[in-house]
Protein backbone atom coordinates (compact mmCIF):
# COMPACT_ATOMS: atom_id res chain seq x y z
CA UNK A 1 0.00 0.00 0.00
CA UNK A 2 1.02 3.87 -0.54
CA UNK A 3 1.39 5.79 2.31
CA UNK A 4 2.67 9.50 2.61
CA UNK A 5 5.07 10.61 5.81
CA UNK A 6 6.39 13.87 5.95
CA UNK A 7 4.95 14.64 2.82
CA UNK A 8 7.00 11.27 1.30
CA UNK A 9 4.80 9.08 -0.62
CA UNK A 10 5.78 4.76 -0.13
CA UNK A 11 5.08 2.05 -0.98
CA UNK A 12 5.23 -0.17 1.89
CA UNK A 13 4.61 -4.25 2.14
CA UNK A 14 3.05 -4.68 5.21
CA UNK A 15 -0.07 -6.38 6.50
CA UNK A 16 -3.15 -4.08 6.55
CA UNK A 17 -3.08 -4.61 9.98
CA UNK A 18 0.35 -3.65 11.23
CA UNK A 19 -0.15 -0.59 13.72
CA UNK A 20 1.27 3.00 12.02
CA UNK A 21 3.98 2.83 14.60
CA UNK A 22 5.47 -0.56 13.46
CA UNK A 23 5.54 0.52 10.09
CA UNK A 24 7.09 3.85 10.45
CA UNK A 25 9.71 2.66 12.97
CA UNK A 26 10.74 -0.78 10.94
CA UNK A 27 9.95 -0.70 7.58
CA UNK A 28 10.30 3.56 6.89
CA UNK A 29 13.62 3.46 9.71
CA UNK A 30 11.61 6.83 10.90
CA UNK A 31 12.38 6.49 14.73
CA UNK A 32 10.96 10.12 15.91
CA UNK A 33 8.03 8.51 17.31
CA UNK A 34 8.19 5.83 20.50
CA UNK A 35 7.21 2.61 21.48
CA UNK A 36 5.72 3.21 25.28
CA UNK A 37 2.87 1.20 26.12
CA UNK A 38 1.62 0.44 22.77
CA UNK A 39 -1.89 0.37 23.73
CA UNK A 40 -2.56 4.01 23.59
CA UNK A 41 -2.10 4.88 27.36
CA UNK A 42 1.35 7.32 26.94
CA UNK A 43 1.52 9.26 23.99
CA UNK A 44 4.82 8.56 23.31
CA UNK A 45 4.34 7.14 19.81
CA UNK A 46 2.27 10.56 18.51
CA UNK A 47 2.05 11.37 15.58
CA UNK A 48 -0.41 13.62 13.15
CA UNK A 49 -2.59 12.03 10.74
CA UNK A 50 -4.29 15.15 8.52
CA UNK A 51 -2.96 17.43 11.02
CA UNK A 52 -4.91 15.57 13.95
CA UNK A 53 -2.65 14.16 17.15
CA UNK A 54 -3.27 10.58 16.49
CA UNK A 55 -1.48 7.66 18.29
CA UNK A 56 0.51 5.58 15.86
CA UNK A 57 0.19 2.09 17.71
CA UNK A 58 -2.95 1.95 17.64
CA UNK A 59 -3.95 3.34 14.24
CA UNK A 60 -3.22 0.16 11.86
CA UNK A 61 -1.37 1.05 8.22
CA UNK A 62 -4.76 0.73 5.93
CA UNK A 63 -6.23 3.42 8.30
CA UNK A 64 -3.53 5.89 7.53
CA UNK A 65 -3.68 4.78 3.65
CA UNK A 66 -4.25 7.59 1.04
CA UNK A 67 -3.60 10.25 4.37
CA UNK A 68 -1.13 12.90 5.45
CA UNK A 69 1.06 11.57 7.60
CA UNK A 70 3.60 13.97 9.96
CA UNK A 71 6.23 12.95 12.73
CA UNK A 72 8.40 15.03 14.84
CA UNK A 73 10.65 14.87 11.52
CA UNK A 74 8.47 16.65 9.54
CA UNK A 75 7.21 19.09 11.43
CA UNK A 76 10.46 21.53 11.55
CA UNK A 77 13.49 21.09 10.07
CA UNK A 78 17.12 22.02 12.20
CA UNK A 79 17.06 25.31 9.70
CA UNK A 80 13.48 26.18 10.44
CA UNK A 81 12.18 24.87 13.31
CA UNK A 82 8.28 24.46 14.13
CA UNK A 83 7.72 27.11 17.14
CA UNK A 84 6.30 24.14 19.64
CA UNK A 85 9.93 23.04 19.11
CA UNK A 86 11.61 26.34 19.27
CA UNK A 87 9.66 26.71 23.07
CA UNK A 88 10.92 23.46 23.92
CA UNK A 89 14.43 24.14 23.35
CA UNK A 90 14.11 27.73 25.47
CA UNK A 91 12.36 25.94 28.02
CA UNK A 92 14.53 23.38 28.46
CA UNK A 93 11.38 21.11 28.57
CA UNK A 94 13.08 17.55 28.03
CA UNK A 95 14.61 15.51 30.93
CA UNK A 96 15.57 12.03 29.23
CA UNK A 97 13.50 12.93 26.29
CA UNK A 98 11.95 9.39 25.53
CA UNK A 99 8.31 11.12 25.64
CA UNK A 100 9.39 14.25 24.56
CA UNK A 101 8.51 13.69 20.61
CA UNK A 102 5.11 12.24 21.78
CA UNK A 103 4.25 15.57 23.91
CA UNK A 104 5.38 18.20 21.19
CA UNK A 105 3.64 16.15 18.02
CA UNK A 106 0.22 16.47 21.15
CA UNK A 107 1.03 20.23 21.71
CA UNK A 108 1.61 20.89 17.91
CA UNK A 109 -1.87 19.46 16.92
CA UNK A 110 -3.48 21.40 20.03
CA UNK A 111 -2.02 25.32 19.40
CA UNK A 112 -2.92 24.52 15.61
CA UNK A 113 -6.95 24.43 16.93
CA UNK A 114 -6.01 26.60 19.99
CA UNK A 115 -3.94 29.58 19.68
CA UNK A 116 -4.63 31.41 22.94
CA UNK A 117 -5.07 28.46 25.13
CA UNK A 118 -5.84 28.44 29.40
CA UNK A 119 -3.59 26.59 31.79
CA UNK A 120 -6.62 24.75 32.00
CA UNK A 121 -6.99 23.96 28.46
CA UNK A 122 -3.25 23.09 28.16
CA UNK A 123 -3.27 20.54 31.35
CA UNK A 124 -6.28 18.67 29.83
CA UNK A 125 -5.07 18.08 26.68
CA UNK A 126 -1.67 17.34 27.53
CA UNK A 127 -2.57 14.92 30.13
CA UNK A 128 -2.75 11.79 28.14
CA UNK A 129 0.81 12.46 27.30
CA UNK A 130 2.96 11.37 30.28
CA UNK A 131 6.26 11.99 31.36
CA UNK A 132 8.09 9.76 34.03
CA UNK A 133 10.83 12.55 35.03
CA UNK A 134 7.73 14.66 35.69
CA UNK A 135 8.57 17.80 33.21
CA UNK A 136 5.36 18.90 33.48
CA UNK A 137 5.32 22.26 34.64
CA UNK A 138 8.19 23.12 31.90
CA UNK A 139 5.44 21.35 28.77
CA UNK A 140 2.79 23.77 30.11
CA UNK A 141 5.29 26.92 30.13
CA UNK A 142 6.60 25.64 26.45
CA UNK A 143 3.27 25.20 25.37
CA UNK A 144 2.37 29.02 26.13
CA UNK A 145 5.47 30.35 25.38
CA UNK A 146 4.56 28.12 21.66
CA UNK A 147 1.07 29.99 21.40
CA UNK A 148 2.82 33.31 21.36
CA UNK A 149 5.23 32.67 18.91
CA UNK A 150 2.44 30.77 16.64
CA UNK A 151 0.03 34.46 17.50
CA UNK A 152 2.99 36.44 16.54
CA UNK A 153 4.16 35.17 12.78
CA UNK B 1 -44.78 -12.35 16.57
CA UNK B 2 -44.13 -11.84 12.94
CA UNK B 3 -40.36 -12.42 12.06
CA UNK B 4 -38.74 -10.12 10.11
CA UNK B 5 -35.17 -11.32 9.15
CA UNK B 6 -32.31 -8.88 9.22
CA UNK B 7 -28.63 -10.61 8.72
CA UNK B 8 -26.59 -7.52 9.15
CA UNK B 9 -22.68 -7.54 8.02
CA UNK B 10 -21.37 -4.01 7.17
CA UNK B 11 -22.35 -2.71 3.62
CA UNK B 12 -25.04 -2.67 1.45
CA UNK B 13 -28.69 -4.56 1.42
CA UNK B 14 -31.41 -6.78 0.19
CA UNK B 15 -34.89 -6.33 0.23
CA UNK B 16 -36.73 -9.99 0.29
CA UNK B 17 -40.35 -8.57 0.19
CA UNK B 18 -43.24 -8.34 2.19
CA UNK B 19 -42.84 -11.28 4.85
CA UNK B 20 -39.65 -11.30 5.68
CA UNK B 21 -37.29 -8.01 4.93
CA UNK B 22 -33.79 -8.91 5.05
CA UNK B 23 -30.48 -6.30 4.59
CA UNK B 24 -27.51 -8.48 3.47
CA UNK B 25 -23.88 -6.37 4.22
CA UNK B 26 -20.77 -7.52 3.56
CA UNK B 27 -18.02 -8.96 6.70
CA UNK B 28 -16.66 -5.76 8.57
CA UNK B 29 -12.75 -6.36 9.35
CA UNK B 30 -12.87 -9.44 11.21
CA UNK B 31 -15.62 -11.02 8.95
CA UNK B 32 -17.58 -11.24 11.48
CA UNK B 33 -21.25 -10.72 11.19
CA UNK B 34 -24.42 -9.89 13.49
CA UNK B 35 -27.88 -11.38 12.65
CA UNK B 36 -30.31 -9.58 14.16
CA UNK B 37 -34.22 -10.16 13.81
CA UNK B 38 -37.21 -7.49 14.17
CA UNK B 39 -39.83 -9.65 15.62
CA UNK B 40 -43.11 -7.63 15.23
CA UNK B 41 -46.13 -8.66 17.36
CA UNK B 42 -48.71 -9.77 15.70
CA UNK B 43 -50.87 -8.81 18.86
CA UNK B 44 -51.12 -5.51 20.84
CA UNK B 45 -48.57 -5.15 23.50
CA UNK B 46 -49.59 -4.73 27.37
CA UNK B 47 -48.50 -2.40 29.73
CA UNK B 48 -47.86 -4.59 31.40
CA UNK B 49 -45.25 -6.46 29.19
CA UNK B 50 -44.06 -3.56 27.79
CA UNK B 51 -42.78 -2.12 31.32
CA UNK B 52 -41.12 -5.72 31.93
CA UNK B 53 -39.88 -4.84 28.07
CA UNK B 54 -38.63 -1.64 30.14
CA UNK B 55 -37.26 -2.70 33.08
CA UNK B 56 -34.87 -4.95 30.90
CA UNK B 57 -33.87 -2.08 28.68
CA UNK B 58 -32.98 -0.27 31.97
CA UNK B 59 -30.69 -2.46 32.89
CA UNK B 60 -28.82 -2.04 30.06
CA UNK B 61 -28.63 1.50 29.90
CA UNK B 62 -27.99 1.90 33.31
CA UNK B 63 -25.01 -0.55 32.91
CA UNK B 64 -21.58 1.10 33.20
CA UNK B 65 -20.89 -0.11 29.27
CA UNK B 66 -23.52 2.24 28.18
CA UNK B 67 -23.56 5.30 31.40
CA UNK B 68 -19.92 5.70 31.08
CA UNK B 69 -20.50 8.10 28.13
CA UNK B 70 -24.30 9.15 28.65
CA UNK B 71 -22.69 11.95 31.19
CA UNK B 72 -23.91 15.01 31.80
CA UNK B 73 -22.38 18.67 31.25
CA UNK B 74 -19.75 18.13 32.81
CA UNK B 75 -18.43 16.10 29.71
CA UNK B 76 -16.74 13.96 31.44
CA UNK B 77 -16.33 10.07 30.75
CA UNK B 78 -16.86 8.01 33.61
CA UNK B 79 -14.61 4.59 34.49
CA UNK B 80 -16.92 2.52 36.73
CA UNK B 81 -18.26 -0.41 36.54
CA UNK B 82 -16.02 -4.06 37.39
CA UNK B 83 -13.44 -3.53 35.22
CA UNK B 84 -12.94 -0.33 36.17
CA UNK B 85 -12.68 -0.48 40.36
CA UNK B 86 -13.67 2.63 42.26
CA UNK B 87 -16.27 4.95 40.09
CA UNK B 88 -14.07 7.80 38.68
CA UNK B 89 -14.20 10.04 35.73
CA UNK B 90 -11.84 8.98 33.07
CA UNK B 91 -8.20 9.27 33.44
CA UNK B 92 -5.69 11.09 31.97
CA UNK B 93 -7.64 14.20 32.59
CA UNK B 94 -9.84 13.65 30.05
CA UNK B 95 -12.99 16.09 29.59
CA UNK B 96 -14.82 15.86 25.85
CA UNK B 97 -16.27 19.74 26.02
CA UNK B 98 -19.44 20.86 24.92
CA UNK B 99 -18.52 19.21 21.31
CA UNK B 100 -18.53 15.86 23.21
CA UNK B 101 -15.94 14.87 20.53
CA UNK B 102 -12.87 16.34 22.72
CA UNK B 103 -12.45 19.45 20.34
CA UNK B 104 -11.72 21.69 22.91
CA UNK B 105 -8.67 20.00 24.37
CA UNK B 106 -7.93 16.50 22.88
CA UNK B 107 -10.29 14.87 20.25
CA UNK B 108 -11.49 11.17 21.63
CA UNK B 109 -10.02 9.99 18.07
CA UNK B 110 -6.62 10.57 19.35
CA UNK B 111 -6.47 7.59 21.22
CA UNK B 112 -9.86 5.62 19.94
CA UNK B 113 -9.29 4.92 16.86
CA UNK B 114 -12.69 4.31 14.06
CA UNK B 115 -12.40 1.06 13.02
CA UNK B 116 -14.67 -2.83 13.02
CA UNK B 117 -11.80 -4.62 14.27
CA UNK B 118 -12.48 -6.85 17.39
CA UNK B 119 -11.17 -4.97 20.55
CA UNK B 120 -8.81 -8.02 21.81
CA UNK B 121 -6.45 -6.22 24.13
CA UNK B 122 -6.43 -5.66 27.40
CA UNK B 123 -6.66 -1.79 28.93
CA UNK B 124 -6.41 -0.60 25.21
CA UNK B 125 -8.88 2.17 24.01
CA UNK B 126 -11.31 0.91 22.66
CA UNK B 127 -12.70 1.20 19.30
CA UNK B 128 -15.93 0.94 17.25
CA UNK B 129 -17.33 1.28 13.82
CA UNK B 130 -18.02 5.03 14.78
CA UNK B 131 -15.87 7.74 15.82
CA UNK B 132 -15.81 7.67 19.80
CA UNK B 133 -17.42 10.36 21.25
CA UNK B 134 -19.70 11.30 24.12
CA UNK B 135 -23.43 10.63 23.42
CA UNK B 136 -25.70 14.55 23.31
CA UNK B 137 -25.88 15.83 26.62
CA UNK B 138 -29.49 15.57 26.52
CA UNK B 139 -29.45 11.42 26.65
CA UNK B 140 -27.79 11.84 30.31
CA UNK B 141 -27.70 8.37 32.07
CA UNK B 142 -25.18 8.18 34.49
CA UNK B 143 -26.78 7.27 38.03
CA UNK B 144 -30.43 8.56 36.85
CA UNK B 145 -33.21 6.27 37.82
CA UNK B 146 -35.22 4.49 35.57
CA UNK B 147 -38.11 7.01 35.50
CA UNK B 148 -35.58 9.89 34.37
CA UNK B 149 -34.39 7.94 31.51
CA UNK B 150 -37.51 6.25 30.68
CA UNK B 151 -39.06 9.72 30.37
CA UNK B 152 -36.13 11.31 28.23
CA UNK B 153 -36.10 8.13 26.24
CA UNK B 154 -39.70 9.14 24.51
CA UNK B 155 -39.19 12.21 24.45
CA UNK B 156 -38.69 13.00 21.10
CA UNK B 157 -37.20 16.59 21.53
CA UNK B 158 -34.43 14.69 24.02
CA UNK B 159 -33.87 11.51 22.22
CA UNK B 160 -32.60 12.93 18.95
CA UNK B 161 -35.93 13.65 17.02
CA UNK B 162 -37.12 9.71 17.45
CA UNK B 163 -40.48 7.47 17.28
CA UNK B 164 -40.84 4.12 18.18
CA UNK B 165 -39.93 2.62 14.91
CA UNK B 166 -36.78 5.05 14.65
CA UNK B 167 -35.66 4.18 18.02
CA UNK B 168 -35.93 0.41 16.85
CA UNK B 169 -34.41 1.53 13.92
CA UNK B 170 -31.43 3.12 15.90
CA UNK B 171 -30.12 -0.39 17.26
CA UNK B 172 -30.43 -1.99 13.82
CA UNK B 173 -28.21 0.91 12.08
CA UNK B 174 -25.71 0.41 15.22
CA UNK B 175 -25.27 -3.01 14.70
CA UNK B 176 -25.01 -1.96 10.76
CA UNK B 177 -22.18 -0.31 11.47
CA UNK B 178 -20.87 -1.78 14.67
CA UNK B 179 -21.11 1.11 16.72
CA UNK B 180 -21.50 1.36 20.31
CA UNK B 181 -24.59 0.14 21.47
CA UNK B 182 -23.20 -3.31 19.67
CA UNK B 183 -19.94 -2.57 21.20
CA UNK B 184 -21.52 -2.90 24.60
CA UNK B 185 -23.03 -6.19 24.27
CA UNK B 186 -19.21 -7.19 22.98
CA UNK B 187 -16.54 -4.98 24.79
CA UNK B 188 -13.72 -7.16 24.85
CA UNK B 189 -10.69 -6.20 26.27
CA UNK B 190 -11.95 -8.37 29.60
CA UNK B 191 -14.82 -5.21 30.37
CA UNK B 192 -18.01 -6.47 31.49
CA UNK B 193 -20.46 -6.39 28.51
CA UNK B 194 -23.81 -5.06 28.87
CA UNK B 195 -26.38 -8.14 30.32
CA UNK B 196 -27.95 -9.70 27.71
CA UNK B 197 -27.60 -9.85 24.03
CA UNK B 198 -28.49 -7.32 21.34
CA UNK B 199 -31.52 -9.74 19.97
CA UNK B 200 -32.52 -9.12 23.40
CA UNK B 201 -31.95 -5.40 23.49
CA UNK B 202 -34.04 -5.22 20.11
CA UNK B 203 -36.97 -7.36 21.11
CA UNK B 204 -37.74 -5.14 24.20
CA UNK B 205 -37.37 -2.16 22.15
CA UNK B 206 -39.66 -3.45 19.65
CA UNK B 207 -41.81 -4.68 22.57
CA UNK B 208 -41.41 -1.37 24.53
CA UNK B 209 -42.62 1.02 21.65
CA UNK B 210 -44.94 -1.29 20.60
CA UNK B 211 -46.76 -0.97 24.13
CA UNK B 212 -46.87 3.24 23.70
CA UNK B 213 -43.08 3.49 25.49
CA UNK B 214 -44.43 3.00 28.61
CA UNK B 215 -42.50 4.37 31.22
CA UNK B 216 -43.01 3.02 35.82
CA UNK B 217 -45.05 6.22 36.18
CA UNK B 218 -47.25 4.73 34.22
CA UNK B 219 -47.52 1.63 35.86
CA UNK B 220 -48.52 3.36 39.08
Amino acid sequence: MRITVNGVTTNVDVEDEMPLLWVLRDELKVKGPKYGCGIAQCGACTVHVDGLAVRSCSITAKQVEGRDVTTIEGIGSPDALHAVQEAWIEHQVAQCGYCQSGQIMSAASFLSMHPSPSDDQIDHAMSANLCRCGTYPRIREAIKTAAAKMREA
Amino acid sequence: MKPRSISIFAIGFLLLGAAGTAFSHGPGDDGSQIDLVVNTPEEDVTLEAGLAAWDRIYTVTSHPRCSNCHTDERNEPMWSGPSYGKTRPHGMNINAGDSRIGVETIFCSTCHVQSTAPNTVRHAAPHTGHPWMLAPVEFNWFGQTSETVCAQMRDPERNGGRNGDDLVEHIIHDAEIKAFITWGFNPGGGREPAPGTMQEHLDDMVAWTAAGMPCPVDGD
